[in-house]
């Protein structure tokens, strides 16, 4: 057999994007104060 | 035996070592951008104690200021840059929570307005930037760059055009460089013209909004002004954000004629791929705050999660802005840049205060 060199590809994976990761982080603050898991958040 | 030649791997960094990485700079964003807090409370408390006269600095600025004054002389240490650089993310978690603060109505008659005005500062912006590119000899493609950089919002729009027109890196470093430099010198004009100009919070958002570069810069002239200016900046600067797609698309498609950059085969994946999904974010939370998913008091922990996140950008900002290295990119661009910016801000003024009329503000 040739000495062909065969590149094990390996998947990408599913990659979030750092606008998506923002949203993402966004909505599960907002739902941890929607059901109150957060009650008040100081300022 | 087996012929079959093994490409050795590189070893993918591990999520839980990336995380790690993260964990210094965050801390020193939080550190900066919570003494800037504690300045704003107490500096203005101990000189009203001491009879001193003394301006009411805002969080925001002593912030920056702090970031500056690290960034400018010890410099950011190799182990806080990457969590430094995650001040980004904190502007656009900022901003999508922001969005509870809108009504859906507001954000359609708003953003209406400043829909046409984004149209017409993009059109003009790039109009002029593109005719003093040619008058200062400029490379075309680092012309188009800072164009597309004043024109619709900063660095993201330079990369995101830089990967669509095949541009130099030296070209892009270029006009990031003078973007972000303009952005800081932005940051201290900005709300000095407007108290100088007596603008309404209204038109001082709606002008920030359109003229400064960068999301985090516009945030934070906003805020330096006044918590509802900070609001109206946030929401035209995001739709100029929503134009970065098109305005990209388009110059593509134009060096692309040219022979000198890949032509776009699906032009609705492009458009999705470069629209800023924080903007839907934005939306989504406004919808939901408009049909009552949150109760007043959610709608202000929201509020301050939004500023805790705007906190961690503003420090950012600072850390980010090293004038020494901007020097080193030279002159040029830096003088277009900031012509431009000048006939901008002035053309974007006329455009607020002509709304303004039109719409008896």
């Amino acid at each position: 057999m040739s000495g062909e060199a065969k590149a094990v590809r390996k998947g990408n994976g599913w990659r979030l994007s750092l606008d998506a990761w923002a949203v993402l982080v966004a909505f599960l603050a907002a739902l941890l104060v929607r059901f109150g898991i957060f009650k008040h958040v100081p300022w | 035996m087996s012929d079959v030649i093994t490409v050795p791997q590189v070893r993918p960094v591990q999520p839980a070592l990336r995380f790690l990485r993260v964990v210094p700079g965050v801390i020193l964003l939080a550190a900066i951008g919570y003494a800037g807090k504690l300045l704003e409370q107490n500096v203005g408390a101990y000189a009203k104690a001491h009879h001193w006269t003394f301006p009411n600095i805002e969080y925001v600025l002593w912030a920056i200021v702090l970031g500056l004054v690290i960034s400018n002389t010890v410099g950011v240490p190799e182990i806080f840059r990457t969590g430094v650089a995650t001040y980004e993310f904190w502007l656009k978690a900022g901003i999508v929570l922001l969005g509870s603060r809108f009504l859906l109505g507001d954000i359609l008659k708003l953003g209406g307005i400043s829909l046409v005005l984004v149209a017409v500062e993009i059109t003009g912006s790039i109009a002029f930037m593109t005719f003093l590119g040619r008058l200062f000899r400029l490379k075309p493609k680092l012309t188009s760059l800072l164009a597309v950089g004043s024109a619709v919002c900063g660095v993201s729009a330079i990369i995101a055009t830089k990967g669509a027109i095949e541009a130099d890196d030296e070209d892009s470093s270029f006009s990031i460089a003078a973007i972000l430099a303009l952005g800081a010198l932005a940051l201290f004009t900005f709300p000095l013209i407007g108290h100088v100009l007596h603008l309404s919070d209204r038109a001082y958002g709606l002008w920030a909004g359109l003229a400064v570069d960068n999301t985090a810069e516009a945030t934070a002239a906003g805020a330096l002004y006044s918590d509802a200016a900070s609001k109206l900046a946030v929401l035209v600067k995001s739709t100029r954000n929503a134009m970065i797609g098109f305005v990209v698309l388009a110059y593509a498609i134009y060096w692309a004629s040219r022979g000198q950059a890949q032509s776009v085969g699906n032009k609705a994946a492009f458009l999705w791929q470069k629209f800023p999904k924080f903007v839907l974010g934005f939306l989504l939370i406004s919808v939901l705050a408009t049909y009552h998913f949150f109760n007043k008091e959610q709608v202000g922990a929201l509020a301050n999660l939004s500023r805790w996140a705007f906190l961690l950008t503003f420090a950012g900002v600072g850390l980010r802005t090293n004038f020494r290295e901007m020097r080193k990119q030279g002159l040029r661009p830096f003088a277009v840049g900031a012509i431009g910016e000048v006939v901008i801000a002035v053309f974007t003024l006329g455009l607020v205060a002509g709304a303004g009329k039109l719409f008896g503000w």
